[in-house]
């Protein structure tokens, strides 16, 4: 049994590692394949720097070397834990993500919590109410397919701009992650809400939810206790998967509401063409699919019993 | 007991009176109690449109880098309202006659934040280190040209010298870009100052003291100052004690972030916004129109089409630019005549009107040039080949002042007169292998400098893009070369002035190398509370002499 259990993490671990090599190469490889020298993209059009300086900044960043040797020398000081350093910043990979990841996490963790909280409340409130419910749902769609830097910009329209209820401002306090987790919560909200409302309802048709009405629970009752157990395994599969776009989204947001965070950085990065720190970048959404995966299994045992015995 | 029905209702009504004055203090309020002489105090909130990538001033040549860092970093000299240069940290100077060095005599009890005197040891430290390639200079390195070294002849006096005449080098002294780190933060921090904060000490009126990457950056009142440039508006420190700098990409974030009083100022105001910030009683706009190089579009010479300065010609007359402008700028802009802006010394303004969109004179010119047959999609041909410009789009961020929809304008009046312009978007390490490596035919460009110069930068055959040049004409044309050649290496300012006039004529008239297209214009809205901010004349702004109504 403990065998079972300990070979089970060893091959998790494995996989785990297999993807983060797998994403470090990619990544290398990808930014290889981009036309262009390096050093004119660190250094921009409008630059009058030297051939002299030119060639330094080449040597610094071991530019001079084969493709090949680089790559390995990259692998070697990824395994000590070396994620080098910046070009465009001039300073650690692993200092900057470090500095940023913070608020990201606050603002990804806020939009979560927001937008279960949001997707839950709404099915539950309207499956199986039919006109309330299809009401629901077309705002719900057009949530989900609205742009989320348009939807940042409304809501600052209104709730800042004119009512002056939230800052615009970054990341010091609580009034100020509202309306950027907001932004970043609706569409999520929407497609969960959407997923969640369809389960409750085939769940509210089978047998045992008419059995448990039988035997004299009330309607919410059914729906909270029974219902949406089983509505619940494709919301975590969605969840997970969805919190992977939250990152994505968090790009737009952090841009639009001016506030610090990995997606401000990773944009930065990419325009830059800043290659250990889109590496660096890489790894660490890697990271999270894999942490994220992992908790979405472990939350399926939870959720369903039937898993476990397996 | 509750209290009775009228002394409740007395209650909400004057606690809605609250509300609404509270609401309505940005109107009522403004200026007319305003104090009309400046106070001490206050904290200002600036947002910014881009986040400096470096805030190693002597590395970075990003202009919100220079605008923002002016603050922390004094320089030699000064540039008046005039555009003449006065006295700072330098108090006179002395100008070798065969222009290949400067002596400069420095102001007595400088110090540096850290509390360092600032001496002419300094100047020698901080000098050396950006002509040291090891720097990796991206710009001050060629304000300082032909350096040769810098002599400390007494701890007040200091020689610095070129190995060829260099008459800009003044200007070059008087930018953020050749300002002055302390000798101590150098020897200990070299490595931390593109990540700026307490590590970038100056000399400024205000010390550099918090960094949030992504968010926002603070400056605090430097108290001991007291060497504020010759013609600023008043001495000792700033009357502001902080200076927050806010990142705000988005145009419309910013000017909602204003007009809602959450930031005092908002630096690079969007045409679109302008026309209504205009009209808002509550702010008012700041206007300059950018020194050096206007945006303009460089003819590669060097290859067919624009080997022929016929088919040059043609194609200068056959855009029709005032439309152009006018439109994608909401009027905002002024067409441009000479690659020169107007607010740079030395802007030869006979240019002006000298060659109109004209359609016909156009067409004209290419029968003249041999583009006399046309193909099946109404494009002009000559021995079977078509006339093809190849124009690429620059990538985002690069991309400014939406000159992708200005080209698309452009792309469609030179299909009237039969010429076809490709237009691909590639990303920025392609657009730079093309451009600058000669495979274009229109690269297009502004340049901020108050300083002719860059009259040197964009039509010396020595400017050669590969080697940090900017030459995007490909040509040599030994007239240019000369007279580019005589305004870096001479003194008199008529001489100059008058090299510099017959540069504009030759590169716009006689060769048609060059399309001025127009002066960009750096904007700022500004609340009611904020006084004293203006541009200054190479078009920064500046905090030193700005005070904030009393709350």
């Amino acid at each position: 049994m403990i065998r079972t259990l300990l070979r089970g993490a060893a091959n998790r671990a494995l996989a785990a590692l297999a993807v983060l090599l797998g994403a470090a190469g990619l990544a290398f490889a990808a930014l290889h394949l981009i036309p262009g020298d390096p050093v004119a993209i660190i250094l921009g059009p409008a630059t009058q720097a030297s051939a002299q300086v030119q060639a330094a900044i080449r040597a610094d960043y071991g530019l001079d070397e084969p493709v090949v040797l680089r790559f390995l020398h990259y692998l070697g000081r990824l395994a000590t834990g070396d994620l080098g350093r910046s070009y465009q910043l001039q300073r650690g990979v692993d200092e900057l993500i470090g500095e940023q990841l913070g608020p990201t996490v606050e603002l990804a963790l806020a939009a979560l919590v927001l937008a279960v909280a949001i997707a839950v409340g709404s099915a539950v409130a309207t499956a199986g109410r039919g006109r309330i419910a299809k009401a629901v749902s077309g705002w719900e769609l057009l949530a989900v397919s609205s742009p989320p830097y348009w939807v940042g910009i409304l809501l600052l329209s209104v709730f800042s701009f004119s009512l002056g209820w939230f800052p615009v401002t970054g990341a010091e306090d609580f009034p100020a992650l509202v309306l950027p987790a907001l932004t970043l919560a609706l569409p999520v909200a929407g497609v969960l809400s959407q997923v969640l409302r369809e389960g409750l309802e085939a769940a509210l048709a089978e047998p045992f939810a008419v059995t448990a009405r039988a035997r004299g629970l009330s309607r919410t009752a059914v729906r909270v206790r029974h219902a949406l157990r089983h509505a619940a395994i494709p919301l975590v599969t969605l969840t997970g998967w969805l919190t992977g776009s939250l990152l994505g989204g968090a790009v737009l947001v952090e841009a639009v509401f001016g506030r610090p965070g990995i997606g401000a950085l990773t944009l930065q990065a990419v325009t830059n063409k800043d290659m250990p720190l889109v590496v660096g970048l890489v790894l660490l959404s890697a990271l999270v699919f894999v942490v994220i995966s992992t908790l979405v299994d472990l939350l399926y045992l939870a959720i369903d019993p039937r898993l476990r015995t397996r | 007991m509750s209290p009775s029905l009228p002394l409740r209702a007395a209650a909400l009504v004057s606690g809605l009176a609250l509300v609404l004055t509270a609401c309505g203090g940005g109107t009522s309020a403004g200026p007319t109690t305003s104090a009309t002489s400046p106070v001490p105090g206050g904290e200002l909130t600036v947002a910014v449109d881009s986040e400096p990538v470096s805030f190693d001033v002597h590395v970075s040549p990003q202009d919100v880098t220079g605008e923002i860092l002016r603050h922390v970093f004094d320089s030699l000299v000064s540039i008046d309202a005039e555009g003449r240069f006065k006295p700072w940290l330098a108090t006179s100077w002395e100008v070798a006659p065969n222009l290949k060095s400067y002596t400069f005599h420095l102001r007595d009890n400088v110090k540096f934040t850290d509390g360092t005197p600032f001496d002419a040891a300094a100047v020698k430290t901080n000098f050396d280190r950006i002509a040291n390639p090891a720097t990796k200079s991206q710009l001050a390195a060629s304000l300082l040209g032909p350096y040769a070294g810098t002599e400390v002849v007494d701890p007040r006096t200091v020689k610095v010298s070129f190995t060829t005449p260099f008459a800009p080098f003044l200007q070059g002294a008087s930018t953020p870009y050749l300002g002055f780190y302390s000798p101590k933060t150098l020897a200990e921090n070299a490595d931390k100052l593109g990540g700026g904060g307490p590590v970038a000490v100056g000399t400024g009126p205000f010390a550099f003291t918090g960094y949030t990457k992504g968010q926002n950056l603070v400056l605090t009142k430097n108290p001991d100052y007291n060497w504020g440039p010759e013609g600023a508006a008043h001495t000792g420190p700033a009357y502001l004690d902080k200076l927050t700098v806010r990142f705000l990409s988005e145009d419309s974030v910013r000017v909602g972030a204003l007009t809602s009083g959450q930031v005092h100022v908002a630096r690079a105001v969007a045409p679109v916004d302008a026309k209504a910030l205009e009209a808002n009683k509550d702010v008012t706009l700041l206007k300059s129109d950018v020194p050096g190089g206007n945006y303009n579009i460089y003819l590669n010479a060097s290859k067919a089409p624009f080997d022929d300065p016929v088919v040059r010609k043609a194609v200068q007359r056959g855009i029709n630019i005032d439309q152009a402008v006018k439109t994608v700028y909401f009027g905002q802009y002024k067409r441009a005549w000479s690659p020169l802006s107007p607010s740079t010394t030395g802007y030869e303004s006979k240019l002006e009107n000298s060659w109109p969109y004209d359609q016909a004179e156009a067409d004209k010119l290419l029968d003249q040039a041999g583009w006399t047959t046309k193909d099946a999609d109404g494009y002009r041909t000559k021995n079977g080949a078509r006339l093809v410009v190849k124009w690429p789009v620059m990538p985002p961020p690069y991309l400014r002042e939406q000159r992708d929809v200005l080209g698309q304008a452009i792309q469609a009046d030179l299909k009237k007169i039969g010429v076809e312009v490709v237009r691909d978007q590639p990303d920025i390490g392609t657009y730079i292998k093309q451009v600058y490596g000669g495979q274009t035919d229109f690269t297009d460009y502004s340049w901020n400098r108050f300083e002719p110069d860059v009259l040197w930068l964009f039509f010396n055959s020595a400017s050669q893009p590969g080697k940090g040049g900017q030459n995007a004409t490909f040509t040599k044309d030994d007239e240019l070369d000369k007279l580019t050649e005589t305004g870096r290496t001479t003194a008199d300012p008529a001489a100059r002035a008058t090299a510099y006039g017959k540069v504009q004529q030759r590169a716009v008239t006689d060769l048609a190398l060059v399309i001025p297209v127009y002066t960009p214009v750096n904007s700022a809205a500004v609340g009611k509370s904020v006084h004293g901010l203006a541009y200054t004349r190479d078009s920064r702004l500046s905090f030193y002499d700005v005070w904030l109504d009393k709350k």
